[in-house]
């Protein structure tokens, strides 16, 4: 008997709802943006339980990895971007706090 | 991971009668280790632990990807979450002011984000309960993963280098941008 679906699923969403606890409670760029990572990484453990179990031939597999490969690339470049304009928002306004940053423009 | 998994003493009863084999156990103690890790992480209110706690929970979801038979994946994790993504928020840390941190650690937690997020988290569960059951897959090595990666999705994966190359090259002007625009703020001041 392998790891249950019902287990790697539960996890998944158990994370999900942190990463969303975070995102609505915190104010800090820094806290934002690693709830925002768990968020990603709750995604990317779903994709490699279906990749485990596959649904149906065709579907999941080898695909569900790729997928995960790709979502980690992208999941790192936006931490660099984001840690990017938290640098160029404490250096402009002297705070991370993104309820504290109401403009877009520098 | 399967021959080890052979080797492994089987059906081992635990959590009120249900049935749990090493790998099962395995994960459901590293699985709990990571969700607290996360769980500590948001809600610490010294940066530098919130570091140390994200940290630990790159590393328990690595595992978890070596027991889903995802070997790569899994040094993948190690590699640029554990190890990058998370020295770069320590770097990212050191240059920023104290006080910031220590301001943000005032903030209370009021009930209803967490009333929200346990609700969220009741119906994730409870959809995961109802999930059907499959039949686990082959397992894959990487160069099956390699060739599908580059032959079947070589698209997305280029897809993905122009994202990176775009990130970069907005991380580079807003740097400069920031630069300028401050030396001109001090300039005037």
């Amino acid at each position: 008997m392998s790891i249950p679906l019902v287990d790697l699923l539960g996890l998944s969403g158990g994370l999900f709802a942190l990463g969303i606890f975070g995102i609505i409670t915190r104010r800090n760029f820094i806290l934002l943006l690693i709830s925002v990572e768990i968020v990603m990484n709750a995604a990317i453990l779903n994709f490699l339980a279906f990749a485990y179990y596959p649904p149906a031939p065709g579907l999941g597999g080898v695909t569900g990895q790729s997928v995960a490969v790709v979502l980690v690339g992208l999941a790192a470049t936006e931490v660099a971007v984001g840690l990017a304009i938290v640098l160029a928002l404490n250096r402009l306004r002297g705070t991370i706090n993104v309820a504290e940053a109401i403009q877009l423009k520098l | 991971m399967r021959d080890l998994h052979l080797r492994l003493p089987q059906g081992v009863p635990v959590l009120g009668g249900r049935e749990v084999n090493a790998e099962t156990f395995a994960f459901l103690v590293v699985g709990a280790g990571t969700f607290v890790s996360g769980a500590f992480a948001i809600t610490s209110r010294e940066i530098v632990h919130t570091i140390i706690y994200i940290g630990a929970f790159f590393a328990g979801l690595a595992t978890i990807y070596f027991l889903l038979q995802a070997p790569f994946l899994g040094l993948l994790q190690l590699a640029v979450y554990a190890g990058a993504v998370t020295i770069l928020l320590m770097f990212a840390v050191m240059v920023l002011r104290k006080r910031i941190f220590a301001r943000e650690a005032r903030t209370a937690l009021s009930a209803l984000p967490i009333l929200l997020a346990l609700l969220l988290g009741l119906v994730l569960v409870d959809l995961a309960l109802r999930a059907p059951t499959y039949l686990p897959g082959p397992a894959y090595g990487v160069g099956t993963l390699s060739q599908n990666l580059f032959l079947v999705n070589g698209g997305w994966l280029l897809l993905l280098g122009l994202v990176m190359l775009s990130a970069l090259t907005g991380g580079v002007y807003l740097a400069r941008e920031t630069r300028s625009s401050s030396l001109a703020r001090e300039a005037r001041g």
